[in-house]
């Protein structure tokens, strides 16, 4: 043994005492569209320009557990990512692509375990052995009940569904993280940091209970149970407190994983998470400047060494306008390639350590959470707390605040509420106008294979399989090895989650709307609310609105806020709900007899759906005036406006006195 | 003036959209809509003699009423092809901008093209006492339509159980732990309604507790005559035939019409005061008011 001096403090060691440098996170985009064949051939391309992992995004049918031949899906299909209706669509998919060496994350929750299910069903068929395999199931159900919307069942039994996948991969796939704790869509859905972190750790601490109630793995599969937990966060564009936020994150992990499980082994205690930066804080006006935040946003979750993300996957620019066309993904995958590669950011120790700046921070970050997390606790756990709707209108609380400090111009939104004049962006001026547009050919691709598959399966394996499925379903026999066995006998994505329907049943969401208030400017409001009160005393009642989400996208917010403004603005609003066929919605404001009726789309249906919300409105001879918000490529307004909608909202219209003025507009014009 | 008269064969066809438009003629407060509703009331006595009952469900926010009524609906019209049952859910206003929110919609799924099943909801615009202003007025409509109508509330205590004033027959719902016996005597709500009903009985033990305080509470309150109890669950349907069973044959009182002077005498009280309830005293009385002018809306034209 030399004894050679100690590495400056600046230089990062490997284990044999030589200076080294970090290997980068892994690099994912999220990515999925059209057919399995057209999200093939994506993946292969992202890989060779150098993607590390892959991240799949699935279609809303897929993920609400519809094949794609379902009425209510078929708008839908081929949307916002792959549609998957049975193995046959999993060996297109993964074509060329091996197993046993690719991450593979999958964005899925509701229908989480059926696709892990295909996932090991592949494996198997293509003779990989299911132990090798490595990836992710989103698989967090709470937050589809609090922020996104893709749940099935009732919260009891989709619990159920989550533990028995760590129960199944902690003997059979132990490389697998069989859940990825989100925090991503709480922020979106308006959570402060605090909140984050603390919703976050309670909902796997919900997990982590659950397993331990079940009684069904002894100590030591369970301490690996919590070395299997990850986390996915968000990274929003205050960076620092972002920065800080995560370190915050992993010293509590730590403490509750010490504290409350007596887990000793630190490796099974550290916070492992994936990152998806912020698409909230995207805008759709001068959309050049959000590649500048994404940069930002990705320094938030890279800087600190200590709590570095382990898979990183950046939206793009576009993202606001429309779903991100291959060069879009490319142009963000360039972005971490020159983080990791040409910075010499990953040459370093933490750079933070030490800092009283970040230390103060991330305690105060770190205690606030913890409280929240006591009380969470306190009222039963993360379950109870969904039940009684206290996690979800805390969130719409926030969320309507922070709504009021962009209206307030108290946080400033370059190109929104600042400095709102600038040049026409050349980004936006190609042929295709900057945003993506799915094949329309998808559907009858998916259609053709889904029959195909029908045609050539064995009917009575797939008879039994289900029998199976469903007894499991019935007895609370583990439900893996069953899907497994669905799965091989080509049972379809509809059937496996039509027949999980038939005995868990169905679940339908509290809104969190109840109680909540807009802070909204003062003097246009009063002149609003003057308005509101004149056409009452002319018609004899207040304006009535009804409003619902047509489809199976489930991003409630945008809903929830006008619903609230509305509301606010002396309105009757009548909230339907999410998840409703366009004739559910038209048939609920005709009983209403509404004045206005708002469909929220975030899905880039609304061509299709706004052509249903028009045939139904015809079927009961009913003229009431429609107006649409959402995530809609400029380009498709005329053809909205053709169809018939009086009025379409768009990101850019954040200023909700505006919004509803311009409802107010359209009930009072006379139709055209 | 007369809108709404062509719409009257349709109504009676049970179109959504006919139906709909007439909610609101019943639901505006102005002076001028009285003879309104009285002409479609008449046309609607001339062509069909169908009265139905009003059921009343109230109970705290979250106690499943809206879950419940849309299982109770369906099961109802499936087992009569010729009944239609109609809900109205009514939910407070905000006391601030004078608007609501109203989200019972998103507890109950109807099949969008069937016309037997109808819901509607109602802001409270203020009333106190849990029941819409307008709540009785749709109630004449709606009874002459529909075989069963449900008038939802929010309840939470004695002030809100208002509902037994236009309701044929009330429900209260409690919902698993919704508390002991004691809590039960206190809340001073057991002496009203014809009938409680446990809801969400699929969550087990908590249910039963609740059932068992419930019955023991009542065999305190109201020794002899116990009101009907029940325990259901919307998710599995344990109960639920035997409380639709209950509800279908419900004794019809006087009818929602009979429930007149009630409400012409809160109409005089918020038009005119107290003056005008010792001048509605002096003329006899509302009930004899009413029954001399030829009903609500002549009584209100008449007492002016």
């Amino acid at each position: 043994m030399s004894s050679r001096t100690p590495p400056a403090p600046h230089v990062l060691t490997g284990k044999d005492g030589e200076p080294t440098r970090d290997a980068p996170w892994i690099f994912r985009t999220y990515a999925g569209h059209s057919s399995p064949r057209a999200s093939n051939a994506l993946y292969r391309q992202n890989l060779d320009k150098g993607q590390t992992g892959l991240s799949i995004a699935f279609d809303l049918p897929t993920q609400c557990g519809y094949s794609s031949d379902d009425p209510i899906a078929r708008p839908e299909v081929g949307k916002v990512g792959v549609p998957i209706n049975s193995l046959d669509d999993f060996h297109v998919l993964f074509d060329g692509i091996p197993l046993d060496r690719m991450n593979t994350s999958m964005t899925i929750n509701g229908t989480a375990m059926w696709l892990l299910a295909l996932y090991v069903a592949l494996a198997r068929e293509r003779g990989v052995p299911e132990a090798e395999l490595k990836g992710t199931t989103q698989n967090d159900i709470v937050k589809e009940y609090l922020a996104r919307g893709t749940y099935i069942f009732p919260p009891e039994h989709s619990l159920r569904l989550v533990a028995e996948t760590y129960e199944y991969c902690v003997d059979k796939v132990p490389e697998w993280n069989p859940s990825n704790i989100c925090s991503y869509h709480l922020q979106e859905a308006g959570a402060t940091p605090v909140q984050e972190v603390a919703f976050a750790l309670a909902n796997a601490i919900g997990i982590l209970d659950l397993l331990k109630a079940r009684g069904r793995i002894d100590d030591e599969r369970f301490a690996r149970c919590v070395g299997r937990i990850s986390f996915f966060v968000n990274a929003g564009i205050r960076f620092v407190e972002e920065l800080c936020k995560m370190r915050a994150f992993a010293d509590l992990w730590d403490e509750i994983c010490e504290q409350r499980y007596d887990i000793g082994n630190p490796k099974y205690r550290l916070f492992r998470y994936g990152v998806q930066v912020n698409s909230l804080g995207l805008t759709e006006s001068q959309p050049e400047n959000n590649a500048w935040r994404i940069l930002l946003e990705a320094l938030g979750v890279t800087l600190s060494r200590r709590a570095r993300c382990r898979a990183l996957q950046l939206p793009t620019w576009n993202e606001a306008m429309s779903l991100p066309r291959p060069w879009d993904q490319q142009w963000s995958l360039r972005l971490q390639q020159i983080l990791a590669f040409e910075t010499d950011l990953l040459e370093y120790p933490d750079l933070f350590d030490g800092s009283p700046v970040v230390q103060s921070k991330a305690a105060e970050i770190a205690n606030g959470a913890r409280a929240e997390v006591e009380r969470i606790v306190a009222m039963g756990g993360v379950r109870a707390a969904v039940d009684a709707g206290y996690m979800k209108s805390q969130l719409v609380r926030s969320m309507a605040e922070r709504m009021a400090r962009i209206n307030r111009g108290d946080q400033v939104v370059v190109g929104v509420n600042k400095w709102t004049e600038g040049l026409p962006s050349p980004l936006v001026g190609g042929d295709d106008g900057g945003v993506f547009r799915v094949e329309a050919r998808a559907i009858d691709e998916a259609l053709a294979a889904l029959a195909e598959t029908r045609r050539r399966r064995d009917p009575a394996r797939v008879a039994a399989a289900l029998a199976r499925l469903d007894a499991a379903a019935r007895s609370g026999d583990n439900l893996m090895e069953p899907s497994i066995e669905c799965a091989l006998a080509r049972v379809t994505t509809g059937e496996w989650a039509g027949a999980l329907r038939k005995v868990f049943g169905e679940y339908r969401a509290l809104t969190g709307i109840d109680g909540q208030t807009l802070d909204l400017p003062g003097e246009r409001l009063t002149a609003l609310r003057a308005r509101i009160e004149r056409f009452a005393a002319a018609h004899g009642h207040r304006p009535r609105m009804v409003v619902g989400k047509p489809g199976l996208d489930g991003h409630s917010n945008g809903a929830e806020v006008i619903a609230v403004a509305a509301r606010h603005a002396g309105f009757d609003v009548v909230y339907s709900g999410i998840r409703l066929t366009p004739e559910e919605i038209v048939a609920s404001a005709v009983e209403e007899d509404a004045d206005l009726i708002g469909v929220s789309i975030l899905s880039g249906s609304h061509l299709e759906l706004t052509d249903q919300v028009m045939a139904a409105l015809k079927a009961h001879e009913a003229e009431i005036p429609v107006v649409l918000g959402g995530i809609v490529p400029r380009a498709d307004v005329p053809a909205l406006e053709g169809k018939g909608v009086r009025r379409v909202f768009t990101p850019a219209d954040f200023q909700l006195v505006d919004v509803i003025e311009k409802m107010m507009d359209v009930i009072d014009a006379p139709a055209a | 003036m007369t809108t709404e008269e062509p719409l009257i064969p349709s109504a009676l066809a049970l179109h959504k959209r006919a139906v709909g438009h007439l909610v609101t003629v019943f639901e505006d407060p102005r002076a001028a809509a009285g003879p309104r509703r009285a002409r479609v009331l008449a046309a609607l006595d001339r062509t069909s003699a169908r009265r139905g009952r009003v059921i009343g469900v109230t109970g705290a926010p979250g106690a499943g009423k809206s879950t419940l009524l849309g299982e109770l609906a369906t099961r109802l019209i499936a087992a009569a092809p010729g009944r239609a049952v109609a809900v109205l859910a009514v939910d407070p206003s905000s006391p601030v901008s004078g608007g609501a929110l109203l989200g019972d919609r998103t507890r109950v799924r109807f099949p969008p093209d069937e016309r037997r099943l109808f819901f509607r909801s109602q802001a409270s615009a203020g009333e106190l006492g849990g029941l819409a202003r307008a709540t009785f007025q749709v109630c004449r409509l709606l009874t002459r339509l529909f075989d069963v109508v449900f008038v939802e509330t929010v309840g939470v205590g004695q002030s809100e159980i208002e509902i037994v004033r236009v309701a044929d027959r009330t429900y209260l719902i409690v919902p698993p732990l919704a508390g002991d016996h004691v809590q039960f005597m206190k809340a001073g709500i057991m002496e009203v309604p014809d009938g409680f009903i446990v809801s969400k009985a699929d969550v087990g033990d908590a249910a039963d507790a609740t059932f068992h305080a419930l019955r023991a509470s009542l065999r305190l309150s109201r020794p002899g005559h116990e009101p009907a109890l029940h325990r259901v669950s919307a998710r599995t349907g344990d109960g639920l035939d035997a409380l639709a069973a209950e509800i279908a044959t419900a004794p019809i009182g006087g009818g929602v019409d009979a429930r007149a002077p009630y409400f012409f005498e809160k109409w005089v009280a918020a038009e005119h005061g107290r003056r005008g309830l010792e001048r509605l005293a002096a003329a006899g009385g509302a009930a004899d008011f009413v029954d001399a002018s030829g009903g609500f809306e002549g009584a209100q034209a008449a007492f002016g």
